[in-house]
Parts: C-alpha cells; sequence; structure tokens
C-alpha cells in the first residue's frame, strides 16, 4: 500500500486489520522509497481467518482512503522462526537467505539483526514462511546445515523440525 | 521399613531431616514405621540395629562434615561392608554422580540389589551408565528399584509418566532439567546481561558450582534425559547418543529477540525414540516450559491425553526428600503395607 507521509497514516492502515481479527506478522515501511507523490511504500503480511475477513478489511482500507496497490495471498502458509548465533555478517548472511529462497515454495519472510559488541558474535531472529509443513521442515534441515557449516548456533522451536 | 543410608551429604541429610519430621505422619497414614539402621559416607559408618538416632547425627554431620566422627562410629570405606553385612529392607544410593563409570553407586546399587535390598537412588551416574543391566538386575533379584530424585528434583516425572499416565503411549519427553542453567537464562533475559556475568553471579550465590561445565554444557540436562528416555521409553541409551550443545554461546541479544516475537530460550532436554538431543530452543512465552529462576519443567506428548507439563523445585535437599521419601512410601505400598 502507499501511505501518505503524515502522522498516524500507518496506524490508520493497521487498525482494521486487528479490528476484524487479522494477526500482523510485519511491516516494511520504506521511507527512503517514497513514490514520485511524497507516498510511502508500505508492505504488509498479516494473517486472517478467511476471505469474507479479508474483504471486509480491504473494503475499511478503502472507506479511510489507503490506497492498495499491491495484493497477494497465500493460503494456509506455515510459517517458522529460527535464531541464529555467530559470525552471521563475515558469514553472508545475503546468501545464508539466498540459499532458502532458492527452495521451491519457501522465502525468508523476515530478518532482526542485533550486532555483538566488536569481535562478539552477533544473533538473528529469521522467519520463514512456506507453503506447507513439509517445505518448511526441508527449510528448516536446510538451514541447520547451513548453519554448522558457517559454525552458528542455530536455535529452533520446540517441536520444530 | 529397615533403611541403609549410603551417602550422608546434602540429600542424605535431607531426607534424614524428612524423616524425623514427618515420623508421626508416616506412622499414622502409611503405617510405615522407617528404621535408619546405617547411615555411610566415605569416611566411615555410623550402625545400630535398633535405629539410629537421626536427630544426634544430623548434629554430628553438620557440625563436624561427617558421620566418622559421631560416637560408636567405625573409620573407612564401610559402604560395601555395610550393605552386605547389615540387615536391612532399603538401600538408599546417595552418593555424588560419576557420570563416566557410575561408581561408586553402581557398585553399591549392584550389591545391594544380590543383597536382597530395594533400592533408591538420586545418584545419575549408575542409571546413565547401566540402566538396563540395573533395571533387570533388580527383576531377577525380585527387588523394588526407584530413582525418582534422579531427574528434576522434586518433580514427580517418571513416577508420574509410569503410574498416572500408564495409558497412554509417550511420543515425546521435553524438559528444562537443569536449574543452574535456567537461572543463568533468566538473568539474561530480565536484566540483559551477558552470560560470563550472571554466571559469576550465580556461582557467588551457590546456584552454579565453581566448575559449571556438567551444567552450561548441557551435559546434565543430557543424563537426565537419558535416564527419562531408558526408563519412559524403553531405549537403552547412554550419553553417547544425545545430541548436546549448551548455552555458553546463548547471548542477551538473542534473548531479546526471541522476546520480540513472543518467546524466549531456554535449555531443553527433548527425547523420542530414536533421538534424544539437549540444546538451547525457542519457547512460547507462556508456554508451561517457560518457568523462571531455578525452576524446572518437564512436558509429556501422549496419544491419549495429549500434552501434560508438570513444573517444579529441580534440586534443594528438603525438596528433593519429597521424591526420595515418596519412593519409600511407594515401595512400602508395592510391597503391600
Amino acid at each position: 500500500m502507499e501511505l501518505e507521509d503524515v502522522p498516524g497514516e500507518l496506524l490508520k492502515a493497521l487498525e482494521p486489520i486487528s479490528r476484524f481479527g487479522g494477526n500482523i506478522q510485519s511491516i516494511m515501511h520504506q521511507r527512503e522509497r517514497k513514490t514520485p507523490l511524497g507516498r510511502v511504500p508500505v508492505m504488509l503480511i498479516f494473517e486472517i481467518g478467511d476471505r469474507a475477513r479479508l474483504n471486509r478489511v480491504l473494503a475499511a482500507l478503502r472507506a479511510r482512503g489507503v490506497r492498495v496497490t499491491q495484493l497477494g495471498e497465500r493460503e494456509g502458509a506455515v510459517r517458522v522462526t529460527a535464531l541464529l548465533i555467530g559470525h552471521i555478517i563475515h558469514t553472508d548472511i545475503r546468501d545464508t537467505i539466498d540459499r532458502l529462497n532458492a527452495l521451491r515454495g519457501v522465502r525468508v519472510s523476515d530478518l532482526s539483526l542485533a550486532m555483538g559488541e566488536p569481535g562478539q558474535e552477533s544473533a538473528a531472529r529469521m522467519t520463514i514462511t512456506a507453503d506447507d509443513e513439509r517445505r518448511v521442515n526441508s527449510a528448516i534441515s536446510n538451514l541447520q546445515r547451513i548453519a554448522s557449516r558457517k559454525k552458528l548456533l542455530m536455535i529452533t522451536s520446540i517441536g520444530a523440525g | 521399613m529397615r533403611i541403609v543410608l549410603i551417602g550422608f551429604g546434602n540429600l542424605g541429610r535431607g531426607l534424614s531431616r524428612a524423616l524425623v519430621q514427618k515420623a508421626g505422619f508416616l506412622r499414622r497414614d502409611h503405617g510405615l514405621i522407617p528404621r535408619v539402621v546405617a547411615a555411610v559416607d566415605e569416611f566411615g559408618a555410623v550402625v545400630d540395629e535398633k535405629g539410629l538416632n537421626l536427630a544426634g547425627l544430623l548434629k554430628t554431620a553438620e557440625g563436624k562434615g561427617t558421620v566418622a566422627l559421631h560416637r560408636g562410629a567405625k573409620r573407612g570405606r564401610l559402604a560395601l561392608q555395610v550393605i552386605e553385612g547389615i540387615e536391612a529392607d532399603v538401600v538408599y544410593e546417595l552418593t555424588p554422580t560419576n557420570i563416566e563409570t557410575g561408581e561408586p553407586g553402581l557398585t553399591h546399587i549392584k550389591r545391594a540389589m544380590q543383597a536382597g535390598r530395594h533400592v533408591i537412588t538420586s545418584n545419575k551416574g549408575p542409571l546413565v551408565v547401566a540402566f538396563r543391566e540395573l533395571d533387570s538386575l533388580a527383576k531377577r533379584c525380585g527387588v523394588e528399584f526407584r530413582y525418582s530424585a534422579s531427574v528434576g528434583g522434586a518433580i514427580p516425572a517418571v513416577g508420574l509418566a509410569k503410574k498416572l499416565l500408564a495409558g497412554n503411549k509417550i511420543r515425546e519427553i521435553r524438559g528444562v532439567l537443569n536449574g543452574t542453567t535456567n537461572y543463568i537464562l533468566t538473568r539474561m533475559s530480565t536484566e540483559g546481561a551477558p552470560f560470563e556475568i550472571v554466571l559469576r553471579e550465580a556461582q557467588e550465590l551457590g546456584i552454579a558450582e565453581k566448575d559449571p561445565t556438567l551444567d552450561i554444557e548441557g551435559i546434565d540436562t543430557a543424563c537426565k534425559i537419558t535416564i527419562l528416555a531408558n526408563s519412559l521409553l524403553g531405549t537403552n541409551a547412554g550419553l553417547k547418543d544425545v545430541k548436546v550443545a549448551g548455552i555458553a554461546r546463548v547471548r542477551p541479544e538473542a534473548i531479546r529477540l526471541a522476546q520480540e516475537a513472543g518467546q524466549t530460550i531456554k535449555l531443553v532436554g527433548t527425547a523420542k525414540r530414536g533421538s534424544l538431543e539437549v540444546g538451547p530452543k525457542l519457547v512460547p512465552l507462556g508456554h508451561p516450559l517457560a518457568v523462571g529462576g531455578t525452576l524446572n519443567a518437564v512436558t509429556f506428548e501422549l496419544d491419549l491425553a495429549r500434552e501434560i507439563s508438570i513444573t517444579g523445585f529441580g534440586a534443594g535437599p528438603r525438596e528433593t526428600s519429597s521424591s526420595l521419601l515418596g519412593d519409600l512410601i511407594d515401595i512400602h505400598r508395592t510391597l503391600g503395607g
């Protein structure tokens, strides 16, 4: 979506999602990539129970004057979170992400980095979204292999993988 | 019931205190009259077939550090002599753990069984090294064998699964089974302090040992998960079968990232048929395994009941005496008492 660059706009766009029971997974607010009209592109990923509710969210956004420029849907996506600890930047995080994204039906949908003190190890939290359980498990075992090759400690959820 | 105590350190003393305090209760409510006929530590032994005065013995052990300085005590390494020579119903094996050889506990337990004594132990060493052997030796000798206190301190994990959940097939066992590492991870998450600082604090408080290797490298948890797997999943695993990672590399920033996603990091032991594992894991905040401080927790994944979790104190002489005494009452009942 594209939002006016004034205070309160993002909140205005988020409110209908939570009102209709959606669960926001990530927000990418790209202020440095303003459109020629001075609007800020925002990419939102959220989960919502069914199509009827999605339609209500979209109608509410339209009623508020929020411009939805692109809409993608994925049914029944499976998400998993993993932490990585180690020399994450030096072992090329970009390469780690590319390798996962290269798997069919898998993408890295969120990444947060916490840099350590100079010389210390860093930490990253990665969310992987996949079309189904099988693909998410294969992504996790792939990441496991990458992590051990790059000497990263990988922490997964209880019951995952 | 005539009882022999092998080992009179923290746990032996904690149990003795409970026996003194609860003498009336045990007689009234359980028809059980425990009589400690011998107490042994590495320096000597005291024996009285009519029953030792535990209050007096506790005073000596606490003041002088050993039962060998009690009135009438004999000095020397006398455990095997007492186990085989003194008539008793139950032998408590409460000596320190050695995870490589299981000794001296392993020999104590075997000799006690061969002499026809029921055995209760808190000692992880023999259970990790020779669980199957001890289990079948107990059956061959026709004696009872209990080890509730070896896993989770006061938490009745083994008894809960074996008895009350007996109608289920256990699919998976997960546990936060080490109070020291749980304390460290909890402090790292609340204070944002680095591992080394929190470890030092834990050592000053006496929560972590001077050499904390077994705890922080996950080996203590691996021992406990091995015992749970062998006793509840019917495996015949040793420590070498457990894939182990410790917590030394866990950084406060990593815990913060986990918290931002509604999770925390715990050192979790996992046992399934065919895979035993210990390592830091993401646990949702509010999940039964997300216990704080030195607490322990165990979750069973079951075919009928789905999920059952228990939490409690995983260490401490008084807390652990709950398990040690529970085992004694359980044997008393099994024998028709």
